[in-house]
């Protein structure tokens, strides 16, 4: 059958056309196959190329990491082996002012550079120092040892420092939160409470903090005259101080800070009397805080301190024990991260004529530009009846610039 | 005579067995915190045999915490103290471990745990300077917002606790396993939960979120701050609007901060605000480490519908 249809030139030809249809429609059918075949593959390669790539690009970003990881590990490695890794932390404040009073003038008064080092001693003891430079010249403001690690809630500390006898003669003055020391701060105390000498305080094992200081120094005060901090000098002739202070949050936003001082000295003999005499310093110091914990930047301080000085003192008629009591008192409001205002009272008598006093009243705007940089406008009315110090006296404006460089900080003193 | 000598037989008796039954009753391991995360974690490992405390609350700005003296006796009392380290307590901390007179507390002793050991610490400075802003020379401290470090975290604390109290160590080990199981129960659903996240673009009031981004797939494109730490300008206000608004970016995350910039931005740009917590205890329903990162989730989650 088969033969007899291939003998027949017709079918065959048919056949053939049929076969060869067949075949070149596979063909076809084929090739549209392999065509997307191809195209798959060159697709799954374009993938791959791009995984490759991405893998690639994430090897070097990794690369890269841990290079820079690395990087940071040995440079403080190579920091920590360094000498100098053992070095202090070191800052700097710088304060200046334009001041204009309506009796003395004006003046670009460069108030300090404070530089500061800090650094732990031994596992025992940490050690700071205070070095300040003003237009008056360069002094050791502080230069103290504290112990770290005593028993029994203690803590010494010992070298030239300042005491802890109230709570803004602790301060150095570019901390304040307004321009210029109060004049009953300066003329009571004698300005910040520098001493040299050694101190010891206890803190009490009570629920809320309370603190005890006990004392003893060649003189207390920056400005403090009364005896020559050089000379030796018998056990009557330094001062002794206590102190005990304590705090109480009445709620999570409201504080109460309290603190009572006493600085005696047994005996200081002032030329010209014979008779010499004891000098009891006094200090009574209250600080309330607003301090609202979700709202950043913000809140209110009110801080007042009253002083009492008890001396011999020479007057007309001669030599007599005086009692002067004077003191200040301001309120800071911080309005948010920039701004500041407040208001600051003081009241400060003549030591040897306490009736007659000095009334200051110096409203203050501060406005910080940062962290580390401040700008403070202040006026003062002085109303002064001392009459010593044209400088004390009628209208005064000062505009204070206020930057801190590298690690600055008091601690918890000037909190 | 007799009966003076039983009331004194009776007196020493009791008083012995009272002291006996006092010294029974062990007394818990006193723990402060800085920071809540890390006390709730720590109640977590130690359960019964710790007494935990944090010094914040939750809702201060933690470079901001104010240096309250009545911090002063609970560190002065604590067996451990427990911080996040990298610097983030800088500004408060160090301030009051010197007056607290707590030698085995302070940093290096073995009752202080640096709950940042371990951490692939990230925004390592490359260059320490102030013009730079307020720059944390460790690197981001906030490392708390990512849960996995949440993990490394309670590690941190069972081995700090065990050192310090190797007899509870068996007891430490297995509160962490069933801590740490939980935690990885709700890092699977947070992953699940935070998909519509991924590659979703923000700007950032601070650089808090850096942790949080990078788990769950944010991604940062500007900061409201000027540099960190450093408050923003006009200028610098407008170009971010006009960014947001050509990036088309559709959120703004802020954390304790004043929310007036990033309304003011919202405004310009169309974009949604949400405020998120950068550490726990600041709101009610994130009163715990688990809470505090499903709260942030669920806040972004409703923002990003908002947007």
């Amino acid at each position: 059958m088969v033969s007899a249809v291939l003998r027949t030139p017709l079918p065959l030809a048919t056949v053939l056309f049929t076969v060869l249809l067949l075949v070149s429609e596979r063909g076809l059918a084929q090739n549209s196959e392999l065509e997307s075949l191809r195209a798959l593959v060159k697709g799954m390669e374009q993938q791959l190329q791009q995984a490759l790539q991405r893998i690639d690009h994430l090897e070097k970003e990794k690369g890269t990491t841990a290079t820079r990881v690395d990087q940071v590990e040995k440079s403080v490695r190579a920091g920590q082996s360094a000498p100098s890794a053992l070095n202090p932390a070191i800052g700097m404040a710088i304060d200046a002012t334009a001041e204009q009073r309506s009796k003395a003038g004006g003046t670009f008064n460069f108030r300090s550079a404070e530089i500061g080092v800090s650094a732990s001693i031994d596992p025992y003891a940490r050690g700071y120092a205070i070095f300040n430079g003003s237009r008056d010249g360069v002094e050791v403001e502080e230069a103290a040892m504290v112990t770290t690690s005593l028993p029994w809630n203690l803590q010494a500390r010992g070298g030239r420092f300042f005491a802890e006898f109230g709570r803004l003669a602790k301060f150095h003055p570019h901390e304040y939160a307004f321009v210029n020391t109060p004049l009953s701060l300066d003329r009571i105390v004698g300005g910040e409470s520098k001493a040299d000498g050694v101190e010891l305080s206890y803190l009490f094992s009570t629920p809320f903090f309370l603190r005890g200081t006990v004392g003893s120094y060649n003189q207390l005060g920056a400005e403090n005259q009364r005896l020559d901090d050089n000379k030796s000098r018998s056990w009557s002739r330094f001062t002794y101080l206590s102190r005990l202070t304590s705090y109480f949050d009445l709620t999570d936003n409201h504080s109460i800070e309290l603190g009572t001082s006493l600085a005696f000295t047994p005996s200081i003999r002032i030329a010209g009397d014979p008779q010499g005499g004891s000098r009891s310093l006094s200090g009574l110091d209250l600080t309330y805080r607003y301090q609202p914990l979700g709202t950043l930047y913000q809140g209110v301080t009110v801080g007042a301190e009253l002083f009492g000085n008890s001396e011999r003192l020479e007057r007309d008629s001669g030599f007599r024990r005086m009692f002067a009591v004077g003191g200040y008192a301001y309120a800071e409001a911080k309005l948010n991260r920039h701004w500041a205002a407040g208001f600051l009272y003081d009241n400060a008598p003549s030591l040897a004529s306490p009736g007659k006093k000095t009334h200051s009243y110096s409203p203050f705007l501060t406005w910080n530009l940062s962290e580390f940089n401040r700008l403070r406008l202040q006026y003062g009315y002085f109303d002064d009846k001392v009459r010593e110090d044209k400088a004390e006296r009628g209208q005064q404006f000062f505009l204070q610039w206020t930057t801190v460089l590298g690690a600055h900080a008091h601690g918890f003193r000037t909190r | 005579m007799q009966w003076k000598r039983r009331l004194i037989l009776s007196a020493v008796i009791f008083v012995s067995l009272f002291r006996f039954a006092s010294g029974a009753q062990a007394q818990p391991i006193r723990v402060v915190t800085t920071i809540p995360d890390l006390a709730d974690i720590t109640k977590q490992v130690g359960k019964e045999l710790v007494e935990v405390e944090s010094l914040t609350r939750g809702v201060e700005f933690m470079h901001a915490v104010p240096v309250k003296p009545s911090f002063v006796p609970k560190l002065n009392r604590a067996n451990i103290l427990v911080a996040v380290g990298l610097d983030l307590e800088i500004s408060w901390l160090p301030a009051l471990l010197e007056p607290a007179s707590n030698p085995k507390i302070m940093p290096g002793q073995p009752g202080h745990i640096d709950c940042s050991t371990g951490i692939s610490v990230i925004d390592v400075p490359k260059s320490l300077d102030r013009a730079e802003g307020d720059v944390h020379p460790k690197g981001n401290p906030h490392y708390n917002l990512d849960p996995l470090n949440g993990k490394i975290i309670a590690r941190n604390i069972a081995d700090g606790l065990a050192r310090n109290y190797p007899q509870h160590k068996a007891q430490f080990e297995k509160n962490l396993a069933i801590y740490l199981a939980e935690l990885d129960k709700a890092i699977a659903r947070w992953q699940g939960m935070a998909a519509p996240l991924k590659g979703a673009k923000f700007v950032a009031y601070h650089s808090d979120w850096a942790y949080f981004a990078n788990r769950f797939g944010l991604q940062q494109v500007g900061s409201i701050e000027v540099k960190p730490g450093i408050e923003p300008t006009p200028n610098h206000l407008v170009g971010l609007a006009q960014k947001m608004q050509q990036e088309r970016i559709p959120l703004i995350i802020y954390g304790p901060q004043s929310d007036r910039y990033p309304k003011q931005l919202a405004g310009q740009s169309g974009a949604s605000v949400v405020r998120l917590q950068s550490i726990s205890g600041g709101a009610a329903e994130a009163d715990s480490y688990l809470k505090f990162i499903e709260h942030n989730l669920k806040s972004l989650l409703a923002a990003m519908k908002k947007s």
